[in-house]
């Protein structure tokens, strides 16, 4: 009870106000004027009458899905930011540990691209607003891990993920993806622990939530993998030490070699149960052709991990006073804006039979 | 109530019409119902989303204007030079109604783009130059700065070659040395000079040394000016930077950091002449190119200067065009689609000049086919409608902050005009105080017309729109102030005193006369003042009190007979009425009767009132002889608490008994309400919810279950006349309690500023240095500082509040339903002044 008021005193005024911004999330009732919309104008007079007010006022004909998606997330940083510029701690550590994982994203994007050749400056722009930190351009120069590492990550809080992966020499798409898979890996052990030190509601709430987040990198590590010269052990070792598939579900992931022996391991988990249903029943079916199959079964799967993700983040605004609802929100929000740039996209490709395909939040 | 004059005591009849405009008048209809601002449109098709209404069309046309008006303005306040702007009222109005109205908009809607583009396309050109003569700049700066630095080294390389172990050798000059490449006025170091932001330069720093492991010397200096962007205004300061390293590839890594850093690079030669020449190239340039920015920022501005000619009128034009379209989309049209449906609410005074309008706007436009206008029958509650003027304004707008009071209901707004300030004096009765007031308001009512122009801030404004509540509080307490005989703690000696204190004695002796109006200035300074005051200030917050709260019960009446509830008067009003005068009345009278006995000639001492009403309920009929007001205290009192006591029972039984015969009787004469069940259930679960609202707002439930007698079941009946009776029951005495606020607030100003006057100016008002001069003057300031400060504004803001509280809750809870809603007609006075 006394932690109780004590939360209150320090993130009460917080926790009202993302509880406000949860309420300015779209409802299906919306979500189903969105999508009669038959040009974008029509999608911005609705928009309009949303949370998102005149957002889209002062921009010129004719609305491009960017611009929409641009200032979408420009809202969502807005709000993060001023959530993070009235936190004391532990919960501003919190909202920079949500941070984090665009950092990683960013920096991902950074290096494939660099690889590539891309212009850093498009780079740049194309990265996303929450993970920016301030000598995050200079990772345009560095071509090895080691560089890299020593040249910018070194003074980001992420370098202590970054460690492990050091062996790992030239910069090539596979190594990329290990480096990813690595660091998101420690960034969500790391998170994990954390939560753990917040006591007991943020705790429940964020590791059921981490928990989910861990088993879907391990299917997703797992079933992008088949096929690839990825091998068994290393793939072993970039699974997250922490989710409900650990230990056993994970050391049958290592093993799997098909989207059925994936599936057999995550038997053991309920909720999972039913990702696999359709998918393996149409793998099974048509045994033939495994490989477009296989590429089917894991987009619809992702789907299905997101209807998850954002049932659990739901989850996490039943319970009042704890750090969950601002890791939430801000992936509630994000869902939103994938949702928003999906309708509109449609609408601007004439892609009418495919509009419903987003993940309705409420 | 008669129609004749329109009146405050209830809303506005109203009247829902049916208007049939046809199509080709329909914008010049709405427009000229719009200026005359007296018709509430209803929206006809609620269910039809926003975008998929008839005129949304020109909706997007018109915000696609209202954009580009929107970006005039922005570019105009960008404009460093202020551009003048011709106010609305000085522009030629442009006419958007009559036969050429469409090409008015069309026309207006070109010149709009026309000059978007125009200003587009100048912005443009002035914003490559600008960004071309911000490079140049910075290539000046770099130039100079790195020949600064060039110079420097120099010199010091010539000083230095002399000691070779000075430990303290820059590392430019001992790498120079090594490289031993120096040789008179050629460099060949290899470098890389730029510009670069200046908060980034320590993570540049930072970067680079790790990327380079420290093999590099980085130098760089600040550039005094700031750089503007032409586009945003935002400032940006930069510094100028030069790195020496060694090494193609070194440099090519510089290079990428610093351009990922969004540094510019400039190429710098190592020769000086070469820099030199550089540099003089550079000034050259640099020099034509502000020509032809400035001659650009000419262009660009002179085209600014046009749109603020008319801008205002544009806007203006744009945002009535909007709001014209978006009422048209409240309409239906006909089934032939040639006419358009409106419902509106109108004042039913009024209908004559909407006729009037209507065939206006029909001549107008051209055409002969005029709108038809008739009225419906209804049942649906029509919004609530005060007609108010600037005076009473005010005093409506602070009832209406508690609820609109429902349709036809009687309107406390206009009882609080003179009970408002008066309850407000008599918590802040002093003359001065209330002098100061009554001069602000005085001075803000004088200059009306100036202040209502300009805009006064959001606490100004405030003041400013409550001018005329101010100038009747401050009237007031002056007038409260005279009553308790207060000028700045004070007092006045307008009559002779009724006492005398002979020999210097402490003790007053009676002349025998009266002091004819307030309080006898004898009193002031006396060592019982406080007792007198405090007892004579309490008693008489009780007996305005309870004839507040008389007043308030007995405004029921008006309203049940305009509403047919007879039955409620004897169901409701009586036993109120009889209850609180049984206890409180009652209390009054005794208080009075105490006043009036002479207590030095009476036998017994003066009994106490409180302990009289406490043993009044505890021990009812007994009275003690010696604290016996008048005889035959004990039997009166014994009836007055049997009559209260019969009430409460009456109260809470009466209206659900006849409620309850009344449905006997129908269903006993076979009727069933199922007709028009699913009708009324939904009415009355819309109602419902603002009853809910209602309730926790005010704490009371009877006249809303009233409302919809026969909608209610048994049940609701009987749940609200319980919560009603226990409510009304405890209400009686806390809201009596409740008054003592006047006693408690008004003692308080009155000893606070009383504080103040001992404290500030006490004892110098008679300076005979001129210390003493010097003292009168500073504690002087200080007095008046802290009476207006502390005592008229915070003072008066609490005696404001709990005015507002005593009205609000112990008097609205007597006799206020509300539940209204307020009338909002179509208007464009309000839009046009919220912009200018």
């Amino acid at each position: 009870m006394e932690a109780l008021f004590l939360t209150c005193i320090d993130n009460g005024f917080l926790e009202g106000i993302v509880r406000g911004y949860k309420s300015g999330i779209l409802t299906q009732s919306q979500y189903a004027n969105l999508t009669q919309c038959e040009t974008l104008e029509d999608f911005r007079t609705q928009l309009s009458a949303t949370d998102y007010g005149g957002f889209l006022a002062n921009e010129s004909l004719p609305l491009s899905t960017s611009t929409i998606q641009e200032k979408a997330t420009q809202i969502l940083v807005d709000q993060f930011n001023y959530l993070r510029g009235n936190a004391v701690e532990p919960l501003n550590k919190f909202l920079e540990y949500i941070t984090y994982s665009y950092m990683i994203d960013n920096i991902i994007l950074l290096i494939t691209g660099t690889l590539h050749e891309r212009d850093t400056h498009e780079l740049l722009e194309r990265c996303h607003p929450l993970g920016v930190f301030e000598s995050m351009p200079a990772l345009c120069v560095a071509t090895t891990v080691e560089e890299l590492y020593q040249s910018v990550l070194v003074e980001t809080p992420l370098a202590p993920y970054f460690r492990d992966c050091l062996s790992a020499n030239d910069l090539d798409d596979l190594n990329i993806e290990i480096i990813r898979s690595t660091v998101y890996k420690a960034y969500l052990e790391d998170f994990h622990s954390f939560c753990g030190t917040l006591g007991q509601p943020t705790q429940d709430v964020m590791q059921r939530t981490l928990a989910f987040e861990a088993d879907r990198r391990t299917i997703n590590i797992t079933v992008n993998s088949f096929n690839t010269e990825l091998s068994k052990e290393q793939r072993a070792k970039l699974f997250p030490t922490i989710g409900r598939l650990w230990p056993e579900g994970n050391n049958q992931l290592a093993k799997a070699d098909d989207i059925d022996q994936v599936r057999a391991a995550c038997e053991t988990v309920s909720e999972y149960r039913t990702f696999f249903n359709d998918a393996g029943v149409s793998s099974s079916s048509a045994h033939g052709n495994g490989g477009i199959d296989d590429l089917a079964a894991a987009s619809m799967l992702e789907d299905r991990f997101f209807r998850m993700e954002v049932f659990l983040n739901k989850q996490a605004f039943l319970q009042q006073f704890q750090y969950g609802v601002f890791f939430s929100y801000v992936k509630l929000k994000e869902q939103e804006i994938r949702n928003l740039t999906w309708i509109a996209e449609c609408i601007a490709q004439d892609a009418k039979d495919r509009i419903q395909d987003f993940i309705p939040i409420f | 109530m008669s129609d004749d004059y329109p009146s405050l005591l209830r809303s506005e009849r109203m009247s829902l019409v049916q208007l049939f405009v046809p199509t080709e008048v329909a914008h010049d209809t709405v427009h000229e119902l719009g200026e005359l601002g007296d018709v509430q449109f209803k929206d006809l098709n609620p269910s039809v989303n926003p975008f998929q209404r008839s005129f949304v069309g020109e909706i997007r046309r018109i915000d696609d204007m209202a954009r580009r008006t929107r970006f005039f303005d922005a570019q105009i306040e960008k404009e460093k030079d202020v551009v003048p702007v011709r106010p609305l009222y000085e522009c030629a109005p442009l006419l958007t109604v009559g036969p050429r109205s469409a090409q008015t908009v069309d026309e207006l809607d070109t010149t709009l783009s026309q000059y978007e583009s125009k200003l587009t396309t100048l912005n443009e050109s002035y914003q490559t130059l600008s960004e071309r003569t911000r490079e140049l700049t910075e290539a000046r700066h770099v130039l100079r700065e790195t020949a600064v630095f060039f110079d420097k080294a120099h010199t010091q390389t010539t000083n230095i070659r002399s000691s070779f172990d000075d430990s303290a050798t820059p590392l430019l000059t001992s790498h120079d040395d090594r490289e031993g490449g120096y040789s008179s006025g050629s460099f060949d170091l290899e470098f890389v000079a730029g510009t670069i932001e200046r908060s980034r330069v320590p993570t540049f720093e930072r970067v680079l040394w790790r990327v380079l492991r420290g093999n590099l010397y980085m130098n760089h200096t600040d550039i005094a000016e700031p750089f503007i962007d032409p586009s945003t205004n935002a400032e940006t300061r930069k510094n100028v930077f030069i790195i020496f390293a060694h090494g193609d590839v070194v440099l090519a890594k510089i290079r990428k950091v610093a351009e990922s850093m969004g540094a510019t690079i400039f190429p710098i030669d190592a020769n000086a002449d070469k820099r030199a020449d550089a540099l003089r190239e550079v000034e050259n340039r640099l020099e034509d190119l502000q020509t032809v920015l400035y001659n650009t920022g000419i262009g660009r501005r002179s085209e600014l200067v046009k749109i603020g000619e008319s801008l205002r009128v544009w806007q203006d034009v744009v945002k009535k065009e909007k709001l014209i379209y978006e009422t048209l989309n409240l309409f239906n049209y006909d089934v032939r689609r040639k006419t358009l449906i409106a419902e509106a609410w109108v004042p039913t005074r009024d209908l004559t000049k909407i006729q009037l309008a209507l065939r206006h706007a029909t001549e107008e436009s051209g055409t002969s086919v005029p709108p038809i206008l008739h009225e419906l029958q209804t049942s649906k509650t029509p919004p609530t409608f005060h007609r108010t003027n600037k005076f009473t304004e005010g005093f409506q707008a602070i009832m209406d902050s508690y609820g609109i009071s429902a349709y036809q209901e009687i309107n406390p707004g206009l009882f609080a005009i003179t009970t408002f300030p008066f309850l407000f004096a008599v918590m802040f009765g002093d003359i001065g105080h209330g002098f100061i007031i009554l001069i602000a308001a005085v001075y803000m009512i004088l200059r009306e017309k100036a202040m209502a122009k300009q805009d006064n801030g959001e606490i100004i404004g405030q003041f400013f729109y409550g001018r005329y509540i101010i100038l009747m509080m401050g009237l007031f307490s002056i007038y409260t102030g005279f009553l308790y005989n207060d000028l700045f703690s004070k007092t006045l000696h307008l009559f002779h005193s009724g006492w005398t204190f002979p020999d210097n004695s402490t003790r007053g002796v009676y002349t025998g006369h009266t002091y004819p109006f307030g309080l006898d200035p004898a009193w002031h300074g006396a060592t019982n003042a406080l007792v007198f005051t405090n007892s004579y200030k309490m008693k008489m917050s009780i007996v305005l009190g309870v004839i507040h709260m008389t007043f308030a019960l007995c405004l029921q009446v008006p309203n049940h007979f305009r509403f047919k509830r007879k039955s409620d008067i004897y169901t409701n009003f009586i036993p109120q009425m009889l209850f609180l005068q049984s206890i409180f009345g009652y209390l009054v009278l005794c208080i009075l009767y105490k006043w009036s006995v002479d207590w030095t000639k009476s036998p017994v001492s003066p009994p106490s009132l409180l302990n009289m009403l406490i043993t009044m309920f505890l021990e009812p009929g007994k009275v003690d002889p010696e604290k016996q007001l008048y005889p035959g205290q004990g039997f009166v009192q014994t009836v007055l608490l049997g009559i209260a006591g019969v009430c409460v029972p009456w109260l809470l039984i009466s209206k659900p008994y006849l409620a309850w015969r009344e449905m006997h009787k129908t269903t006993g004469a076979g009727y069933v309400t199922l007709g028009n069940g699913e009708e009324t259930a939904i009415a009355r679960h819309s109602t419902d919810e603002t009853l809910e609202g209602e309730e926790e707002g005010n704490g009371r439930a009877i006249a809303e279950g009233d409302e919809e007698h026969e909608g209610h079941d048994f049940g609701d009946v009987v749940i609200h006349q319980i919560i009603h009776t226990i409510e009304f029951c405890l209400g009686c005495i806390s809201h009596t309690a409740s008054y003592l606020r006047l006693w408690a607030l008004s003692l308080a100003h009155a000893q606070l500023s009383e504080v103040l006057w001992s404290m500030t100016l006490d004892g110098r008002t008679d300076p005979k240095s001129i210390g003493g001069w010097i003292g009168l003057g500073i504690m002087g300031f200080m007095w008046l500082n802290l009476t207006i400060g502390i005592l008229c504004l915070m003072e008066g803001l609490s005696a404001f509040l709990h005015a507002l509280r005593l009205h609000w809750v112990e008097g609205n809870s007597k006799h206020f339903e509300g539940g209204g809603y307020p009338f909002a007609p179509l208007s464009f006075a309000g839009e046009g002044s919220k912009e200018a």
